[in-house]
């Protein structure tokens, strides 16, 4: 039978099949290749995209066109001021990708005075218990996945709900907002090839076995997510895992000053291109562009880190309570723009 | 399952299946070389499917059934990279004349019919999977089958 003979043929040739290995390895190579390329790709094409914003490429597109480009117009910002009153940006890190339910693990509101001294980074604890809009009282980190939904999640919404709830808890204005997912934050870090922070203490991953020694280092993307994850071990848990965060932080923007990203804004631009949709800006990508523009105003970037006072829970539902003597002064103070005093006057509660 | 898992228990049967469908190692290797980058690079959808390993199979046939339709300049761009792989290749389009003459007839089957032949009677596979594989209805897969069947049975009167 014809099915027979079939069947036969086919085992007959299977000898045919040439052995794995070094396919394999052909493929590793290849996709590695493919890969780099691929974010080569994505990082030109944002930066033409921002050429052709600017209105260099219009030319190109459109010589028949008599009149001049609309430059003024599509060099956008630069007609507008630039903002002078005391700016607040959060930074929200996901715990995860942003494609299933993920806490906002990282918030951190970066408060420009209107004096422009530098930069603070102020964290906010995720075991905070705090007030979010329509869903009580919870942990900061649960307002992300409430607005975001359980089923496929909206990061906009998260970013939304969560901005909601810092702004009542603080009482200050969000002026733009940025969240950053694990792949998100590992390629922001390779883009910049790398950032440097020095630990105050040794940290062991419980996910990798990695140690971190106590000490400077310069960290790949791979590495600072690992670091970044790590909380379990610490004598103080969470809020080390902030102090960390805050480190690294600070040393990211340190890293992309001496790389020229932040006066620049096609560097910048690529540099958000690269990290791609893992990277979420609120309003819009121009915001950010326009709070770049700030950049040079700034007498430094360096930045100061700081975190709301907090108390230990005393009992169920375990929740972290702002401290009651010493979060009230702060948070007026950062209602008030005076965050440089109360720095002063807390030397202690400052990051090295 | 992480994509090394993936390719430590599944790379040698899809190699294998692909030497069916194309009858040549080199070409095997090409095509199984091309979709496994691509699952690589796309390895936490491909892990996101029921069963990563039909996924695959579908995306390696559609790979197949649409080469001819590829860009020229990726394949000579494969081709470039994938030789060390395997020795000098065995000259078996003349061998299987004269040893194998239904293994050459298969060549001359367009080829969603030859995959269709390789998914039942190499693999074994039942019609339903068949169809989810190449992405078409039971049916088309019985009368591509019977069709293929008749064309070979109608070249076994003329030999």
């Amino acid at each position: 039978m014809i099915e027979d003979d079939l069947r036969a043929a086919f085992a007959r040739h299977e000898p045919l099949t040439p052995p794995t290995g070094p396919l394999r390895a052909a493929i590793d190579r290849l996709a590695t290749g493919r890969r780099r390329r691929r974010r080569r790709w994505q990082a030109g094409g944002a930066a033409l995209a921002v050429a052709g914003v600017l209105g260099i490429g219009v030319p190109l597109l459109a010589p028949e066109r008599s009149a001049p480009p609309p430059t003024a117009d599509l060099l956008g910002g630069s007609s507008r001021p630039v903002a002078t009153g005391a700016l607040n940006i959060l930074l929200l890190g996901l715990d995860g990708d942003g494609r299933e339910a993920s806490r906002a693990d990282s918030v951190v509101l970066v408060h420009i005075p209107s004096d422009r001294s530098r930069p603070y980074l102020v964290s906010l604890p995720r075991d905070l218990g705090v007030p979010i809009p329509g869903h009580g009282t919870d942990k900061l980190n649960a307002a992300f996945p409430f607005g975001a939904g359980f089923d496929r999640p909206d990061m906009s919404k998260g970013y939304e709900l969560t901005r909601r709830t810092v702004a009542e808890l603080t009482g200050v204005r969000v002026d733009a907002g940025v969240v950053l997912t694990y792949p998100g934050l590992r390629r922001l870090t390779d883009a910049v090839d790398g950032v440097p922070v020095c630990l105050p203490q040794q940290v062991r991953s419980v996910h990798t076995r990695r140690v971190f020694p106590a000490g400077c280092h310069r960290l790949d993307g791979a590495a600072s997510l690992d670091l970044l994850r790590q909380r379990r071990g610490l004598p103080e848990g969470s809020l080390d895992r902030d102090h960390n965060a805050r480190l690294f932080a600070a040393g990211l923007v340190r890293q992309a000053a001496k790389q020229g990203v932040l006066t620049n804004p096609v560097r910048l631009s690529t540099l958000l291109g690269t990290v791609g949709p893992d990277l979420l800006v609120s309003p819009d990508r121009a915001a950010v562009l326009d709070l770049m523009r700030l950049v040079p105003t700034l007498r430094s970037v360096e930045p100061s880190g700081l975190s709301l006072p907090v108390t230990e829970p005393t009992g169920p539902p375990f929740h972290l309570r702002p401290d009651p003597k010493l979060a009230p002064e702060f948070l007026t103070a950062l209602r008030e723009d005076r965050l440089g005093d109360w720095a002063a006057r807390h030397p202690e509660r400052v990051d090295r | 399952m992480t994509y090394e898992e993936f390719a430590d228990t599944r790379l040698a049967p899809l190699l294998r299946y692909a030497v069916m469908l194309t009858g040549d190692p080199h070409q095997a290797q090409d095509l199984v070389q091309e979709t496994m980058v691509r699952v690589q690079l796309n390895w936490r959808r491909v892990a996101r499917a029921d069963s990563p390993e039909r996924y695959v199979r579908r995306m390696l046939t559609n790979q197949y059934v649409d080469w001819r339709r590829g860009s020229w300049m990726r394949r000579v761009l494969l081709r470039g990279e994938a030789d060390e792989a395997v020795a000098a290749p065995a000259d078996h389009a003349q061998s299987a004349v004269d040893r194998d003459q239904i293994w050459s007839w298969l060549s001359r089957l367009p080829r969603r019919q030859r995959a269709t032949l390789v998914l039942r009677y190499y693999e074994d596979l039942p019609d339903a999977e068949i169809a989810d594989i190449l992405g078409c209805a039971v049916g088309t897969v019985r009368s591509s089958i019977s069709r293929a069947l008749a064309t070979l049975r109608a070249e076994y009167v003329e030999a």
